[in-house]
């Protein structure tokens, strides 16, 4: 296919500006099994994360005198993509993020406080838009709060990139396809510390530095929604139920 | 107005060591999904059951071993009652009320002196939710178990058991109440109203 023009009079396919984040939505708790559950809709993104833990950890042999483990799970459903189904079960592509989304949250948990013991995440992109690791990642830090685990941070992510010559924040499906370069960036809002750094594309060091701005100036936006969906589902009555065993 | 905190909200200017809480920077912040007190204090509205020495906690025998028994007490890790601490002997399946004997550094629990609650009904609230279960000197069990006529064991860890005979759908009516309501204040008032009208 032919590539498309990216921006077009200064606006972007979706008529977005260059900083602007596509529509938003976030809720926690939408799963009762779970220990902790969010779902978030991010433009075309519809991604649905459960954390299950701490748990006994098994295998045993895996498990760690000193701290939890994390096992994180990030898969596609066969009906996400517009193209061809994807095929059930890990890719390359799948087990790579499933990687880098684990090492995030190993690094924003209070993993000593569970001693051996796992804590489960497991991510599930519905319908994908561009940027599912990113919103997997903002959702999984709801999903991990509303577990109730110490955490030192609301983690959330967003994409930035070159699109026809320009840097633009929280890329589209083609935008990331057609841009020259992506780049999905973890941040802890609080003190700007950066948990995910990928680079797809070439950038120069100015451009990167002006993508970091937006990209920081987009994760305020993002940590403010994040705490809203977890505020609005624990104010109020809870639809909790009292589990017969 | 409750003051709900996320995880890494500021909680205090100043460096203050208490739980559901770290300090970074000579600042406060709040670790958990947690309520705000008007002294400062976190109250978790969320997370597994975390043992502590002296705790009493209701657990289902999960295994029998050679020198004792696997207790499920809903932990992230294993309980374990040794047959020398109770005289009592049991199978696998039946409820036990038993207090925490130790806890040690990899939060292994050690149970003392287990007794066994036979019949009845077991459920499962969220361990943080327990101390409004129970209410200030064991008022809201009192009330619960006065209204619905029937024995009440609340363990720490979020197992309930309720004795046989009484009216046991009054009294799990009342303690889902309990759980949707717990952050609200003037719960107390509010459950003694429902338990009148009835």
């Amino acid at each position: 296919m032919e590539k498309p023009t990216l921006v077009v009079e200064g606006k972007r396919l979706d008529g977005r500006a260059f900083d602007q984040l596509r529509p938003i939505k976030m809720k926690a708790h939408v799963i009762n099994a779970a220990d902790g559950s969010a779902y978030v809709e991010w433009g075309d993104n519809k991604v649905l994360v459960g954390v299950y833990g701490p748990k006994e950890c098994l295998p045993r042999h895996m498990a760690n005198p000193y701290k939890a483990i994390v096992k994180c799970r990030y898969s596609m459903a066969p009906f996400s993509v517009l193209e061809e189904r994807i095929r059930t079960g890990p890719s390359r592509r799948s087990t790579e993020l499933s990687m880098v989304i684990r090492q995030v949250f190993e690094h924003t948990m209070f993993l000593e406080a569970y001693p051996e013991t796992e804590i489960d995440i497991f991510i599930d992109i519905l319908q994908a838009g561009g940027g599912t690791r990113c919103a997997g990642i903002t959702a999984a830090s709801i999903a991990l709060a509303d577990a109730g685990i110490p955490m030192r941070d609301l983690i959330c992510a967003v994409s930035a990139g070159k699109i026809d010559g320009q840097i633009a924040v929280d890329l589209s499906k083609d935008e990331d396809n057609y841009g020259e370069a992506d780049v999905p960036v973890a941040i802890a809002p609080r003190n700007k510390d950066i948990l995910l750094f990928q680079m797809d594309g070439l950038l120069t060091r100015d451009e990167i530095e002006h993508m970091l701005d937006l990209a920081y100036s987009a994760s305020s936006v993002i940590n403010r929604m994040q705490v809203d969906a977890l505020k609005e589902a624990y104010s109020g009555e809870r639809t909790e139920a009292v589990l017969p065993l | 107005m409750v003051n709900i905190v996320v995880p890494g909200e500021l909680v205090s200017e100043k460096p203050i060591q208490m739980p559901y809480a770290f300090v970074e920077n000579g600042k406060t912040y709040a670790a958990v999904i947690s309520l705000l007190d008007d002294r400062g204090g976190l109250i978790p509205l969320q997370g597994p059951y975390d043992p502590a020495p002296e705790d009493l906690v209701v657990g289902v025998i999960s295994d029998i071993k050679s020198s004792g028994y696997s207790v499920d007490i809903h932990s992230p890790t294993p309980a374990f009652l040794s047959s020398k601490d109770t005289r009592d002997r049991f199978n696998v399946g039946d409820t036990v009320m038993a207090p925490v004997k130790s806890v040690d550094e990899i939060k292994h629990v050690t149970l003392g002196g287990g007794r066994a609650l036979g019949g009845g009904h077991l459920i499962f609230v969220p361990a943080v939710k327990i101390p409004r279960v129970i209410g200030k000197k064991n008022s809201m069990v009192d009330m619960i178990e006065k209204a619905a006529g029937c024995k009440i064991c609340v363990g720490r860890n979020g197992y309930i058991w309720l004795g046989k005979g009484g009216n046991v759908t009054l009294a799990m009516k009342v303690i889902e109440k309990i759980i949707r309501e717990a952050h609200v204040p003037g719960l107390t008032d509010r459950i003694d109203k429902m338990l009148k009208v009835i």
